[in-house]
C-alpha cells in the first residue's frame, strides 16, 4: 500500500489533470462492468496495463506483482460459479457422479467464469490505474469537485495524513519493544502488542487533541479550508480519453450482441 | 536602556490551573519587548508552553491578564480571530501541527482563515515558501519529508499568516545544526522586517548569543529576566533553573582570571568575537 503511495507521487501522469484520470479511470470501469462481451474486459485489463507501464512508467514487475495480488480471491470465487451439482448428468463437460448426482463443469457455468474473471480483472486494472496514478490528495480534490460533503472531505484528508504518523508512531514504539527484548517469545509479544495498541491509542488520542490547538492557533473555524492545487486541462488527453472509451463502448456493444442479432440478455 | 521600553504582549500575574488539578502558571509576569527576540528559558515543565498558549488566546487564565499591543485581550470569538491573525505560534512538534498531506494545502490553511481572497492566500504561500526555502518541496507529500523540512513547513505555516509577533516552541529541539542555524537565521531576517519573535529553548548558548532578551521560568514562574550578559551572569539564578552558563561567558571568564584579555568590557556574544578579542590582546 505505501509502495503504490509512492508511484502515485513518482509516475509520469502525476502531474496530468486529476479530472481526466478520474474520468478515464472510472468510464471505463463502468464501461467494463456493463459489457457481457470477453474481449471488452480483456481489452480493458490490457489498456490499463499498458497505460499504466507504458505511459506513467510504473515498472512491470511491480504491476504484476500488483495484479497477483487478488488472483487467489478471484480463483477461488470465480471456482464456486465455475463447478456446478445437478441430476441432470448430460450437460457436463466433466464430472463426478455421487449418489445419482453430478458434480463437475458445465459449459455455461465455465464461461460465465471466465468472463466474470476477465470483468473483475478489467474492474480491478482500472482502479490500480487510478491509484497508482492519482495521489490521494488528487483524489480528494476530484470528490470536492463532484460536491461530496465537506465533511466527508475533511475527514479523508486527515485519516489519510494521520495513517503516516500512526504508521510512524507504531513502527517507532516497536523498534524501542523489541529493542528490549519485546517480541522475544510468544508470551511477551503478546503482551507487547497488547502494550503497543493501547499506547497508540492514547498517542492518537493525545495527537487529535494537539491538532485541535494547532488548528485553533490558526484561527480554525470548523471548516478545513486549503487552497485547491492549479492544473491544467490538456485537451489532447480529454481527446484521447473520450476516443478510447468510445472505441469500448462500441466493442462491448459489437461483441456483446446487442449490435448484432439480439443477443443473449 | 539596550531595549525600547515599547511592551507589545504583556502577562499580568497569570495563573492557571489544567483541569487535572496541575498548577502550571503560579502569577507569571511578562512584558515582551517590541520587534526584538525574546527568549524563554526553563526546565521542562516550568511552564513556557503553556504561557505561549495564554499569548495567543488558546487558554484562558484562571487568573490575571494577557494584553496585547496595550489593550487587555477578551475572549470573544472576534478578538480571538484578530489576536491570532497577529500572535502565531509555531509548535514543537510538527507531525501534531500539520494536518494536510500536501505541502501547498497546508499552508494556504491559514492565511484563507483570515479571508483573504485566493490569489492574495496563493502569493502569501509562495512567499512563506521562499522565505523558508522549501519552494521545491511544494508538490512533495507531507510524509515524504525529513523532520527538518516538516519543521521548516510548520514555520512557514505561520509565516504564511504574516503575524506581528512569532513564538516557536523549542524552535532548534531535535535538529542538526546545520537545519538549527537555518531556521535561527530565518529568524534573524523575520525580526529584521520588524516580526517580534518568541522562542522557548534549553540551549543556553543559543540564547546567549542571539536573544536581546531572556526570561528565565521556573515552576511556573518567572524566575528572572534581563538581556542576557546580565541573566547569565546571574549564579543563584541559574543555579535555581538549573541552566548551565554559556561556554562563551564560562571561557571569558577563565580569561580575564588569568588576564589574557582585557578584562573591563562585557563578555563576547560570539564564537567570532572571542576570537578577536584574543587575538587582540596584549
Amino acid at each position: 500500500m505505501l509502495r503504490i503511495d509512492q508511484y502515485a507521487y513518482s509516475n509520469r501522469l502525476r502531474f496530468t489533470h486529476p479530472v481526466e484520470k478520474f474520468a478515464f479511470a472510472v468510464i471505463t470501469l463502468i464501461i467494463g462492468l456493463a459489457a457481457s462481451s470477453l474481449i471488452t474486459s480483456l481489452v480493458i485489463t490490457l489498456l490499463m496495463a499498458g497505460v499504466v507501464i507504458l505511459r506513467a512508467g510504473i515498472p512491470m514487475r511491480f504491476y504484476l506483482k500488483l495484479m497477483s495480488i487478488p488472483m487467489s480471491f478471484l480463483i477461488l470465487g470465480v471456482l464456486t460459479i465455475a463447478v456446478s451439482f445437478s441430476g441432470e448428468p448430460f450437460s457436463f463437460l466433466w464430472g463426478v457422479k455421487i449418489w445419482g448426482f453430478t458434480l463437475g463443469v458445465t459449459a455455461g457455468g465455465l464461461q460465465t467464469a471466465v468472463n466474470l474473471f476477465w470483468k473483475s480483472l478489467g474492474a480491478i486494472s482500472c482502479l490500480y490505474f487510478l491509484s497508482l496514478t492519482t495521489p490521494m490528495v488528487q483524489i480528494i480534490s476530484v470528490l470536492k469537485r463532484l460536491k461530496v460533503p465537506s465533511l466527508f472531505i475533511e475527514l479523508m484528508n486527515l485519516i489519510y495524513r494521520y495513517i503516516f504518523v500512526l504508521i510512524e508512531t507504531a513502527d517507532k514504539v516497536y523498534i524501542s519493544q523489541s529493542s528490549r527484548c519485546g517480541y522475544a517469545s510468544i508470551k511477551t509479544s503478546y503482551y507487547s502488542m497488547a502494550q503497543l495498541a493501547s499506547n497508540l491509542f492514547t498517542k492518537s488520542y493525545h495527537n487529535s487533541q494537539m491538532l485541535y490547538t494547532t488548528l485553533m492557533a490558526r484561527c480554525y473555524r470548523g471548516e478545513l479550508n486549503v487552497l485547491e492545487l492549479p492544473y491544467a486541462f490538456s485537451k489532447k488527453n480529454v481527446a484521447l480519453v473520450a476516443f478510447i472509451d468510445l472505441g469500448l463502448v462500441i466493442l462491448a456493444l459489437w461483441t456483446g450482441g446487442v449490435l448484432s442479432a439480439g443477443g443473449h440478455s | 536602556m539596550f531595549f525600547l521600553p515599547e511592551v507589545i504582549l504583556e502577562a499580568r500575574d497569570i495563573e492557571f490551573e489544567y483541569p487535572d488539578g496541575t498548577k502550571a502558571l503560579r502569577g507569571v509576569s511578562m512584558g515582551i519587548p517590541k520587534g526584538k527576540k525574546t527568549a524563554v528559558l526553563g526546565p521542562n515543565g516550568a511552564g513556557k508552553t503553556t504561557i505561549f498558549l495564554h499569548f495567543n488566546g488558546i487558554l484562558k487564565p484562571t487568573k490575571g491578564k494577557i494584553r496585547f499591543a496595550g489593550r487587555d485581550i477578551c475572549y470573544s470569538h472576534a478578538f480571538l480571530l484578530e489576536l491570532r491573525k497577529n500572535v502565531g505560534i509555531v509548535f514543537q512538534d510538527p507531525d501534531t501541527q500539520l494536518f494536510s498531506a500536501s505541502v501547498l494545502q497546508e499552508i494556504s490553511f491559514g492565511p484563507l482563515n483570515l479571508g483573504l481572497s485566493r490569489e492574495n492566500v496563493l502569493r502569501r504561500v509562495n512567499q512563506a515558501m521562499a522565505a523558508t526555502e522549501i519552494v521545491e518541496l511544494k508538490d512533495r507529500p507531507t510524509h515524504f519529508l525529513s523532520y527538518g523540512q516538516k519543521k521548516l513547513v510548520s514555520i512557514a505555516d505561520i509565516l504564511a499568516m504574516q503575524p506581528t509577533v512569532l513564538i516557536c516552541d523549542e524552535p532548534t529541539a531535535w535538529l542538526d545544526p546545520g537545519n538549527a542555524a537555518r531556521i535561527m537565521d530565518l529568524f534573524d531576517r523575520i525580526n529584521q522586517e520588524g516580526v517580534t519573535i518568541i522562542f522557548s529553548t534549553h540551549d543556553v548558548d543559543l540564547a546567549y548569543s542571539w536573544a536581546d532578551y531572556i526570561f528565565v521560568m521556573n515552576q511556573g514562574l518567572v524566575a528572572g529576566e534581563g538581556i542576557p550578559e546580565e541573566v547569565f551572569q546571574n549564579e543563584s539564578l541559574l543555579k535555581e533553573a538549573d541552566l548551565n552558563k554559556p561556554w562563551l561567558i564560562d571561557v571569558y571568564d577563565e580569561l580575564k582570571r588569568k588576564r589574557w584579555v582585557v578584562a573591563d568590557m562585557p563578555p563576547p556574544k560570539t564564537r567570532q568575537e572571542l576570537m578577536s578579542r584574543i587575538s587582540n590582546s596584549p
